[in-house]
């Protein structure tokens, strides 16, 4: 039996539990021991990967396979295969950048031992998501995250963010309220979504006699009348689709990336959403395929509105950490409709949309983050411009980002996007009469991309330098500390625009083993 | 008919254990000097009347053999049969009933030993009784021998609280009795005999009179809202909240775990051997008793602040959850009944284990709080920084019950009670309880947030005593170990449903 990736699963949720139940840890210690757990962490998955390549073979690469639940015909099933292990990656490189964060950084509020706790168990679940092939554990592995991000965002997240009557519309809670609002808005989306996927996996499984993801994706629906299927992919898609999140149900995420500390909106993007969008692939997409080409259209009409809507409220959002929460629905948005094209070209770019928004927001998030502990404000217009004068190194790393998630080719945004769109072009077989209107919406939302981003470079990055700041001497460049947190995230997200073969080369071949098409995907 | 039944005494056991002790009880206390100090010796005796209880349960189960005793010459008319699904219910009484008993020793309603043990014993006996009941006359009889008692426990508080939810109890038990009992009578009428089995066997003729299948179809539904009122099933729940904020603590908590289990198996015992046939007619009553409770349950004790009133409503949610599955009954699959029995006993072992754990450290907590049993929701500010291990078994408690991981038992009974509704197609109420899982994580979720926070005031330091951490120990363990290995609770399949 391979050890590797229980150990990898493991480690994280042990050291959590020990952080929890040993009194008296300071917080420094915290820190590094949590630390420490996310770099070996990191080492596992990077020597799990290198184990479970090459990836052109059908199965995953590596495996573990025991009994857990002979009831429920449930075992504790583990893998990875080229679609999990670019996530299983991006996992373990946020845990330790979010727990070196820690390092130098204090969130405003509340103890670290706790802190750290929660994190590496929110890295443990979530690299229990993308391994697990079986359902059950599937969705025991998705619902561990969600106690201690509602944890994160409770007790540690930001309680001096002042109240916002206008609109009048939709008003936003300050203090206090926004906090409590935020964490419950967040706990109570993601389980209501969590218990209708559940109804659509146990009809799975109970028309099919079997919870295993690989039997599953081999008999491509079978066992199923068309009916159950369509019943059972609206339930999962449904219920994965609000963690996603797909417009109507994507209002949880602003109000939680907002008020969670730094390392929390980063783990949020990052890894939490791509549970929602990993789901789709591994299982609403293999399991019921006939089921999802039905409600394709839908999925990629909503989508596309998702990437729409988000880029409208980008273009009129003050606040920087929120704007840039819409800019991660308006970016899910395109990773839904890549999925829902059912075609290579979509799927693979879904697949590079999910890693280069990972990196990309989790980059942003680091740098607004900072920014706004240096200056207790995230509003644009408070913030002022001259940032590039001002704080130069932030500057740069802040533009950086915007370029990359405008999708300017050569950094990794931009791949995924092209790819996403030429996929919902062609994906006239699942997606209808709606596949070409789509495509050019998608192509109008980039621009929209590009517009807001420009923005926020017009409104901050460049301009003659804001003299409020002038005399606080709070308010310094970037540390060292945070340049070598960034510096993985910029690397990877140059490496990904010069070099995208070495993501999509892993993906391709599990993406067209998953669709049962041959010939060459780019 | 032969005169004298044969008795298999080997079968009848479990219940003769905590019988025979509490006519020790009896015994020592007649005996006894004036004066002699007696507390811990019944309270030994109690025990052993249990562990015996629990030894005659693994015997069984070790010789695997299941055995049918007060039998009439009708070959499927036996009074009490000894199989995989009575020792699984008798197992999880005498559990639940050892960590009652050790909860119940150090607080005020035991003052009075004899009277609380002799009827805490004679309770259990009547629960054990009725997991091997399988005819109506001992399924009645049981069920009241398992809840009657329990009126004289709560009443033991002697006053006007305690009198109050001891009359609220009796009214109760009254027109639950009256209720139950037309149901039976109906259910002679139209099938002509009172074993469970050939009840089954009439039903199931294709000759059948239609206006026979109305009768039995009315009794059946007569008595499942008589055993409904023990499991506090809305509308059967009125009683629920006062009793258990009247009575003591320990005594609230055996209502909400011997008890429970007395009255669930009643229920499945009922509705899965003797009227699987009738499933069809009774299934969308039940699912929608069953979303009613879970709902109605959970709405209120989102609005509850003091922590037994807050308990009191979640058991009444649970107690949905557990009927959840036997709304499948009668769905066509062949297995469905047995399908839905192993479902509604797996959530109920979870259950049970998560909601003692719960119990436990409220009862502990209110021992030592100002405010006694009433105290509310703030008193578990900061629990688990000033009294880290209370805090923990709560609060894992809690996830249990909501349903969260690290509680895995709770999450994985939530997908054994959906299974068998998502099977026979009941799309509103699985819909329905799926959203109420929500509903429910909302105030356990409160409750175990408040654990981690900055407590008020100087922390009171605890003298916790050898049985308060003998009961919250186990409970706690059983919650870790059903955790680790669901398959222990999932994996109840009672053989043997005859």
């Amino acid at each position: 039996m391979n050890v590797l990736l229980p150990a990898m699963i493991g480690l994280p949720l042990a050291v959590a539990l020990l952080l929890l139940l040993v009194r008296g840890i300071s917080d420094g210690a915290a820190v590094r021991i949590a630390t420490g757990t996310a770099a070996v962490n990191l080492v596992l998955a990077v020597v799990a990967s290198v184990q479970a390549a090459p990836f052109d073979r059908s199965g995953p690469g590596l495996e573990v396979d025991a009994s857990w639940i002979p009831a429920l015909g449930v075992r504790a099933h583990l893998g990875m295969d080229g679609i999990s292990t670019p996530l299983v990656l991006l996992t373990a490189l946020m845990g330790l950048l979010v727990t070196a964060h820690a390092l130098r950084v204090r969130p405003s509020a509340g103890r670290l031992p706790g802190l750290m706790a929660c994190f590496l168990a929110v890295e443990g679940g979530a690299l229990a998501t993308f391994t697990s092939l079986d359902l059950v554990l599937f969705y025991i592995a998705f619902e561990v995250v969600l106690v201690p991000m509602w944890f994160v965002i409770a007790l540690w997240g930001d309680d001096k963010q002042p109240p916002r009557p206008r609109p009048r519309s939709t008003p936003l809670p300050g203090g206090q309220a926004a906090r409590t609002d935020a964490a419950w808005r967040f706990m109570l989306f993601t389980a209501v979504g969590s218990a209708i996927m559940l109804l659509g996996l146990l009809l799975v499984a109970l028309q099919t006699g079997t919870t295993d993801l690989v039997v599953l994706a081999d008999g491509a629906g079978a066992g199923m009348s068309h009916e159950t299927q369509v019943l059972a992919a609206s339930l999962i898609v449904l219920g994965l689709a609000v963690k996603a999140p797909m417009f109507p149900l994507h209002t949880w995420l602003p109000p939680a990336h907002t008020i969670a500390p730094t390392g929390g909106s980063m783990l949020l993007a990052a890894v939490l959403l791509k549970m929602g969008t990993y789901g789709l692939v591994r299982i609403a997409l293999p399991v019921a395929p006939e089921g999802f080409e039905t409600i394709a259209p839908a999925l990629g009409i909503l989508g596309m509105a998702g990437a729409v809507w988000g880029g409208l409220a980008c273009l009129v959002e003050r606040d920087l950490k929120r704007l840039i929460a819409f800019s991660s629905v308006a970016h899910m948005g395109f990773v839904l409709v890549g999925v829902a094209s059912m075609t290579p070209e979509g799927l693979q770019g879904a697949l590079f949309v999910n890693i280069a928004h990972g990196l990309i927001t989790g980059l942003l998030f680091l740098v607004v983050g900072s920014l706004k502990d240096r200056h207790h404000t995230a509003d644009l217009h408070v913030l002022g411009t001259g940032l590039r004068d001002r704080l130069p190194t932030m500057g740069w790393l802040l533009a950086l980002g915007c370029f990359a998630g405008l999708g300017l080719p050569g950094l990794a945004g931009f791949w995924g996007e092209l790819l996403a769109i030429v996929g919902t072009w062609g994906g006239e077989d699942a997606l209808g009469a709606t596949a070409r209107p789509l495509a050019v919406i998608g192509v109008v939302s980039t621009l929209i991309a590009s517009a807001y981003l420009l923005r926020v470079l017009w409104s901050i990055w460049h301009g003659p330098r804001e003299e409020r700041w002038r005399s606080d001497p709070d308010i310094t460049d970037a540390t060292a500390h945070e340049v070598a947190l960034a510096a993985p995230l910029v690397v990877a997200t140059v490496a990904l625009g010069l070099l995208p073969w070495l993501l999509l080369d892993i993906t391709g071949d599990a993406v067209r083993l998953l669709l049962g098409v041959g010939g060459v995907t780019p | 008919m032969n005169s004298v039944q044969a008795i298999d005494f080997s079968a009848v056991a479990p219940a003769a254990g905590p019988a025979l002790a509490l006519i020790v009880i009896l015994l020592v206390d007649a005996f006894a000097p004036r004066g002699a100090k007696l507390s811990r010796v019944h309270d030994l005796i109690a025990l052993l009347g249990l562990v015996g209880a629990g030894g005659a349960v693994a015997w069984l189960v070790r010789t695997d053999d299941p055995a049918a005793t007060l039998c009439s010459p009708d070959p499927l008319g036996c009074s009490y049969i000894s199989s995989g699904l009575t020792w699984t219910l008798q197992g999880l009484v005498v559990g639940a009933a050892v960590v009652c008993l050790m909860l119940a020793v150090d607080s005020d309603v035991a003052a009075d030993r004899t009277p609380h043990h002799v009827l805490f014993l004679t309770a259990t006996a009547g629960a054990l009784t009725l997991a091997g009941a399988r005819d109506l006359a001992t399924l009645v009889v049981a069920l009241e021998t398992a809840s009657l008692p329990v009126i004289g426990l709560v009443a033991l508080r002697r006053d006007a609280r305690g009198a109050q939810a001891g009359v609220t109890l009796l009214f109760t038990a009254v027109a639950s009795l009256g209720i139950m009992l037309s149901g039976v009578a109906l259910l002679l009428l139209s099938t002509g005999s009172l074993h469970l089995n050939r009840i089954a066997f009439v039903l199931s003729s294709p000759e059948l009179d239609h206006s026979v299948r109305a009768v039995a179809v009315l009794g059946t539904l007569l008595v499942v809202a008589g055993i409904g009122f023990k499991v506090s099933v809305v509308p059967f729940h009125w009683w629920t909240p006062d009793t258990y904020a009247g009575t003591s603590l320990p005594v609230a908590a055996f209502l909400g775990a011997v008890s429970k289990i007395a009255g669930v198996s009643a229920m499945v015992i009922f509705l899965t051997i003797g009227l699987p046939v009738l499933g069809d007619s009774s299934a969308p009553v039940l699912g929608a008793l069953a979303v009613l409770t879970i709902t109605v349950g959970n709405l209120v004790a989102l609005r509850q602040r003091i922590a037994v009133r807050l308990l009191a409503w979640s058991t009444v949610a649970q107690a949905g959850w557990v009927l959840l599955p036997l709304a499948a009954v009668g769905a066509s699959k062949p297995s469905a009944a047995r399908d839905a029995a192993a479902a509604s006993i797996g959530y109920l072992v979870a259950y049970v284990v998560a909601g003692l754990a719960a119990f436990g450290v409220v009862i502990v907590l209110a021992r030592r709080h100002p405010d006694g049993e009433q105290h509310s929701l703030q008193a578990y500010r900061g629990l688990a920084r000033t009294h880290p291990a209370a805090g923990i078994v709560l609060g894992f408690a809690l996830l249990c019950l909501a349903g969260l991981p690290p509680g895995v038992i709770g999450l994985v009974a939530k997908v054994v009670a959906l299974q068998p509704v998502v099977d026979a197609g009941m799309w509103p109420v699985a819909v329905l309880a799926a959203l109420n899982v929500a509903l429910g994580l909302i105030y356990y979720l409160r409750w175990a947030a408040l654990l981690v926070q900055q407590p008020e005031g100087e922390p009171r330091s605890w003298k916790v005593t050898p049985a308060e951490v003998l009961a919250l120990g186990a409970a706690c363990l059983a919650c870790v170990v059903l955790s680790a290995a669901p398959e222990l609770a999932a994996g109840i399949v009672p053989d043997m449903i005859r």
